[in-house]
């Protein structure tokens, strides 16, 4: 499904979503996932809703991805905006691959490993929520421009949930280990 | 003056190790391997709490994160005089066996075997096993919808690939099989790691979380799964392919390079920690599977030189006394890895150097009966032999755990020793499934003061150094068949054959296309 087809999903309170935060937290901008998914690990969500951080890992997450219906996936994005700004796309959005998604960790991305799950399992419906980065070198911390957007960031999660789910998530459940 | 050839990135996908060779009638006349990307996460670490190191190192790779964390921990116990109880040790052990299982399997069947197939063969598949026609289907479905990716190789199949039908729909069962199987060896390291990536509970001084019965149990009955799998799937699957459609290239040592290897040596299997998986040792040029003497391995014979390399140092230099100051300006350098050195001499390590100096029996017995020279594929079947040594000292870590469990005082951390020291160094080696790795922590009024990790594809990929030498990666390639300058595919298959590992940084994702901006939300 495409963005432009986002308006006819129906929720499903059963569904079950993954809300994952990737990229390298020794990278400054680059961990942005990381540091929103540590945040979310803190929020009250229903038991369906799983928060994982996934660090640069590849196909470690595969096992994460397959129990999941619905995914969330939070990462820094060159999408050719100013920094800070933020993204919304379903996967199906990207041109097919290759030759577009240009990453790294070792030998195989996150985003390869969401196709090739779809090898042994079913694939989760996929949007990616990317914040442009400022600064890729090397550090623990954000910039401040991109720290600034972490509560609109996760704003947008927790929309797509209530979108998922078809309800507010009203349920008190903390879920804090990521496997 | 030969074709020069660059593959840039040699890693399946993308990554940072870029291979630069010089082809003169159809071979490889000279090689220059680069690290293009600049790391020295170390810096990040100084003036921190040393128990902070190891989990900031454990994000210096995506992929191999738990082992930075072994060998920091181990660095850590040295330098805070930390004795860490057998039970410690022993989920240590588990934790890291666990991830030798992972490693190894997706190495071959997923990074490394379309190298060695025509993955297209399957469409020629006429047999009638139901589980394999649904395979045929399911490949032949993506094929027609133009998605192969990322199953479809990079460079044209040759005459070493594998084309039988039969041969092919069954290598790519197993390579599904073992996407199955690798979830399971993570969940299992997930059991006493407590969660991943990035486990908690490997701190120094020893372990964090108590095992219990249960989880034990568990434990073993995962591991019995992929212990058949490794039994009757992997290792028949390696040493089919190498001595059947491989068998020239494993005949002809293609890829072996110095014949230099170095193993720091791993797993205490006892108590007194006298005995271990993996013996230390280094050989200085192997010729042919014996008559070679084991050197004792000695920390102190390690140097790093930067002859090559975009760093700022005069002379070649001990870990506890290299830094990571960048000089873009150097003339001849050629890349961002550093020239690690034993004895002054460029080493292999990774799981054929283990072997070799293990002098194990399996595969110097398969190298003796076939004729197997070190090199790509000799590397392949030592990967595939040591994931069944581990497989089987890991059941023999189970009994020790269980029967360390039922002893009173059982203990798993040296909590005397949590405090970090006002002053104190150390050094921590540790094998993981790649190779030597060691991290070397100096420590002042409490804090890190130096820090300095030589890990195990910076040995391998290591540029030349001070007298002109090449890396093994480079010295490997020289003489590699390459009839096609189009089609690089052997210098591909012996870098590969290494399991490089680079890129350990950047994630982010970059669709190289404006499309995505039109999806901006703010």
């Amino acid at each position: 499904m495409t963005s432009e087809e986002r308006g006819n999903i129906s929720g499903d309170p059963e569904k079950r979503i993954l809300i994952l935060g990737v990229g390298n937290l020794l990278l400054g901008d680059e961990g942005v996932g990381v540091h929103v998914a540590r945040k979310m690990m803190e929020m009250d969500f229903p038991p369906q809703v799983r928060v994982v951080e996934g660090g640069t890992d590849g196909f470690g997450l595969m096992h994460v991805l397959l129990e999941a219906d619905r995914l969330i996936l939070i990462d820094a994005v060159k999408g050719g905006g100013p920094p800070g700004s933020i993204y919304r796309f379903e996967i199906e959005d990207c041109p097919p691959f290759p030759d577009i998604f240009k990453t790294s960790v070792h030998q195989i991305s996150i985003l390869e490993v969401i196709n090739l799950s779809g090898l042994i399992g079913s694939t989760p419906r996929t949007t990616i929520i990317g914040v442009e980065p400022k600064c890729l070198e090397m550090g623990m911390e954000l910039s401040p421009e991109i720290e600034a957007k972490i509560p609109k960031v996760i704003q947008l999660i927790r929309e797509e949930v209530v979108l998922s789910l078809g309800q507010f998530p009203e349920k008190r459940s903390v879920e804090v280990s990521s496997t | 003056m030969g074709k020069r050839i660059t593959i840039d990135p040699i890693t399946r996908i993308e990554g940072h190790l870029k291979i630069e060779v010089e082809v003169e009638n159809g071979k490889v006349k000279n090689a220059w391997s680069s690290g293009t990307m600049a790391r020295g996460f170390e810096a990040l670490l100084l003036g921190k709490d040393p128990r902070d190191a190891s989990y900031v190192t454990s994000r210096f790779c995506g992929v191999c994160f738990s082992v930075h964390q072994m060998a920091s921990v181990r660095a850590l116990d040295a330098a805070f005089g930390a004795q860490v109880p057998w039970g410690g040790r022993l989920l240590r052990n588990l934790v890291m066996g666990a991830e030798y299982i992972y490693d190894h399997m997706v190495h071959f069947y997923h990074l490394s075997a379309l190298d060695y197939i025509d993955i297209m063969a399957i469409a020629n598949y006429t047999g009638k096993d139901r589980e394999l026609n649904k395979v045929k289907e399911k490949i032949v479905g993506l094929v027609q919808r133009g998605d192969t990716f990322p199953l479809t190789p990079r460079y044209k199949p040759d005459e070493f690939s594998v084309k039988d039908p039969d041969v092919v729909i069954s290598a790519v069962k197993h390579y599904l099989d073992a996407l199955k199987m690798q979830i399971k060896a993570k969940n299992m390291g997930v059991i006493f790691g407590g969660r991943a990536p990035h486990y908690q509970s490997i701190v120094v001084g020893g372990f964090t979380q108590y095992p219990d019965i249960n989880q034990v149990a568990r434990f073993r009955s995962m591991l019995d799964e992929l212990a058949a799998f490794v039994n009757e799937v992997y290792i028949p699957d390696v040493v089919a392919f190498g001595t059947g459609p491989l068998l020239p290239l494993a005949k002809a040592g293609i890829g072996g390079g110095h014949r230099n290897y170095l193993s720091y040596g791993s797993f205490e299997m006892d108590e007194a920690g006298k005995k271990l998986l993996f013996k230390p040792g280094v050989i200085f040029g192997l010729d042919g599977t014996k008559g070679k003497r084991v050197e004792p391995f000695n920390p102190e014979k390690i140097t790093e030189s930067i002859r090559y390399s975009w760093y700022k140092e005069d002379k070649p230099k001990h870990p506890y006394e290299g830094a990571q100051v960048f000089d873009l300006g150097r003339s001849d350098a050629y890349s961002f890895v550093k020239a690690p050195r034993y004895d002054n001499v460029p080493m292999e390590v990774g799981p054929l150097a283990r072997g070799v100096v293990d002098q194990d029996p399996t595969l110097l017995g398969l190298m003796k009966d076939y004729g197997v020279k070190p090199g790509a594929v000799a590397r392949h079947a030592a990967r595939a032999i040591e994931t069944k040594k581990v497989v089987d000292a890991m059941y023999h870590w189970c009994d020790e755990l269980t029967a360390a469990m039922t002893r009173p005082g059982f203990k798993i951390h040296d909590t005397a020793h949590w405090e970090p020291p006002a002053e104190g160094e150390g050094a921590g080696f540790f094998e993981p499934p790649r190779g030597a790795l060691g991290h070397w922590i100096r420590i002042k009024d409490h804090k890190i003061a130096s820090y300095q990790a030589v890990v195990p594809s910076t040995w391998n990929a290591s540029p030349r150094d001070e007298r002109g030498i090449r890396g093994q990666y480079e010295e490997s390639l020289i003489g590699v068949p390459v009839p096609d300058p189009e089609n690089p595919i052997n210098v591909v298959r012996v870098i590969r054959s290494f399991d490089p590992c680079l890129a350990c940084a950047v994630h982010l994702i970059d669709p190289k296309t404006n499309e995505i901006r039109k999806f901006m939300v703010e």
